[in-house]
């Protein structure tokens, strides 16, 4: 009850907050920051919810992006006209890359994602159809209103909101259901799933579909917003690494943390950016080492799971507290008995 | 007789030259509780797992129900009605008692009221309905194993495997554990427990079956078993008398 009436409240906030600022540079970052929270909370499914981390689902994003300019340089149609080529395309290769690389554990899973995107991106810079090194381009002047090429960021915000609420409902069902459980088991354990029944190999690729799907078309409004992509700024590793990070950062494994890690990083890289220029593209880097080393360190959870920590801190105090003021300490700590 | 409900022929689970079990049979007839006995590596555990479907045996073949599941995976085994615990528990640490439970009960009910009907059900049983709220990384090794055990017991058995779930416990949780064995025997489930604790085999088997190097040396009554000369052997050596030169 309490997390639907948060959920509400986000929902208007999101809703409300792009009226209350009329700034189109502000409304601008809003809009990056929806689009940045679709692929970090599609990434969630896999690496989140069912503990699978991905650091290849650039792979999806980069085949949403470029089938959307690809449909649109090589067939003339409105960029948004790809979404769907570039979901299948996705969908293939998500399957191609899953099945063997989802009986490795751990860093090793990590690992072979990582050489899977790196192989595609290095394809896809060679392939003159994909424009090479170069890139694609979309359309330079909207052509109709299908082209969906807006001169301000206010139709491109509620859009990804849009797509976003969908992403997140679906999300929120997943979580309810069996599939959330059996993937948060198979987070929790392979081994301990398979005992219990789960199969641990087919709940893996439902949940990475899903992911690359929603990745893919995340990757297309981009493209339909920014107007192009290039094998750097779509497929290479950073764009899998912010997706990593958002998610972990807000709370890998929860509904609403990919968005709350959106909404700290995409402002911090936008505000960088503009203090540093061009030459502080290196800034990024290290701001994002920092932020894993922190998370990695002292909040593996992530920001969402922090109020709930500092609640069972508090309780332990107290907890001490009370020991303390006890007129006798008592070995209340039985040994665990080993006569067998 | 009545049909075995499982049946192991000539397992044999060898590790490179090492055979930690080497030809071993175990026949189950429903409602019964067989306990595997032996010393420390005589390959109960990895005789157990083979049961399980954990490691597919280099050798050997099971059947359950007259079904060969030699080749099945866990989660066939799980599907097919053997379920089991492990040695060393393995709680879904971040999950709440109840969600754990709610895993395994997911299996036989796909929908969530149906599933938590049941969870409500078991964690009553197994004694954790105060607990159901706790997350399992709070609970210590008793309630770990219970925790299991009640998971398991979610994905509606008819055969469940107890691999040690009494070992490390006190002298009380012992005996609240063979009463709560007992209480899931007379649900009508059949149970192998792999034990180290004679006590608990004497009390709850009705049959024991002894292994020594990957071999079943001896099995029947666990009274007459543990009288076994050849047990007694293998528990605790030759006798010295004997082995001294003539």
């Amino acid at each position: 009850m309490k997390r639907t009436v948060a959920g509400l409240v986000i929902l208007l906030l999101v809703l409300l907050l792009p009226l209350a600022v009329q700034n189109e540079f502000y409304q601008r970052i809003g809009a990056l920051v929806l689009l940045a929270a679709i692929s970090a909370s599609a990434w969630n499914l896999i690496g989140g919810y069912a503990g699978q981390v991905s650091v290849g689902h650039a792979v999806y994003f980069g085949m949403g992006a470029y089938s959307a300019l690809l449909v649109y340089t090589r067939l003339g149609w409105p960029p948004i006209a790809g979404a769907p080529l570039g979901v299948a395309v996705s969908l293939l290769l998500a399957a191609l890359i899953g099945t063997p690389t989802f009986r490795l554990r751990g860093h090793y899973f990590s690992m072979a994602t990582i050489a899977a995107a790196e192989l595609i991106r290095i394809l896809v810079s060679n392939w003159e159809l994909l424009g090479a090194a170069v890139g694609l381009m979309g359309p330079a002047m909207p052509r109709s209103v299908a082209d969906l090429s807006f001169t301000t960021p206010l139709p491109y915000y509620y859009l990804f909101a849009g797509v976003l609420a969908v992403l997140l409902g679906l999300t929120w069902w997943m979580q309810r259901s069996r599939m959330g459980y059996w993937l948060r088991a198979i987070n929790g354990g392979d081994r301990a799933a398979r005992s219990l029944g789960v199969p641990v190999l087919r709940y893996k690729l439902y949940a990475l579909l899903l992911s690359a799907g929603f990745t893919a078309l995340a990757g297309t409004l981009y493209a339909v917003m920014i107007g192009f992509a290039d094998p750097e700024s779509v497929l290479g590793i950073l764009v899998s690494v912010k997706m990593l990070i958002m998610a972990a950062l807000g709370g890998a494994g929860t509904l609403f943390g990919p968005l709350l890690g959106a909404a700290i990083l995409v402002p911090l890289e936008e505000a960088t950016n503009a203090i540093f220029g061009g030459s502080g593209t290196g800034i990024t880097y290290v701001i994002y080492g920092a932020i894993i080393l922190l998370i990695a360190r002292f909040q593996p959870e992530g920001l969402l799971a922090l109020p709930a920590r500092l609640r069972a801190w508090r309780g332990r105090r107290r907890a001490r507290a009370a020991d303390a003021a006890r007129p006798l300490p008592s070995a209340t700590a039985a040994p665990d008995a080993e006569n067998a | 007789m009545p049909e075995p409900l499982l049946e192991a022929l000539g397992i044999v689970q060898a590790f490179g030259n090492f055979r930690a079990v080497d030809g071993a049979d175990l026949t189950v007839h429903p409602g019964e509780i067989v306990g595997l006995i032996g010393p420390n590596g005589a390959g109960k555990s990895t005789f157990f797992n083979a049961l399980a479907g954990d490691r597919i045996p280099t050798a050997g073949s099971i059947r359950f129900e007259g079904r060969d599941v030699t080749r099945a995976t866990p989660e066939e085994h799980c599907r097919l009605g053997i379920a089991r615990s492990f040695q060393v528990p393995v709680t879904f640490e971040d999950m709440t008692v109840a969600e754990n439970v709610l895993v395994g009960a997911f299996l036989r009910h796909p929908h969530r009221d149906a599933a938590a009907a049941k969870v409500r059900e078991l964690l009553e049983f197994t004694g954790l309905a105060p607990l159901a709220e706790a997350p399992a990384r709070s609970l210590g090794t008793p309630g770990r194993k219970r925790l299991e055990i009640c998971r398991a017991l979610a994905t509606e058995p008819r055969l469940l495997l107890l691999d040690e779930a009494l070992a490390g416990l006190t002298p009380t949780e012992i005996r609240s554990a063979i009463e709560l064995v007992r209480r899931i025997h007379s649900r009508g489930i059949t149970l192998i427990i792999v034990e180290h604790i004679m006590e608990v085999i004497l009390t709850l088997a009705h049959r024991a079956v002894v292994f020594n190097q990957g071999r079943v040396i001896a099995a029947g009554a666990p009274r007459q078993v543990v009288d076994d000369p050849k047990v007694i052997e293998a528990y605790l050596g030759r006798s010295l008398q004997r082995k001294r030169p003539r």
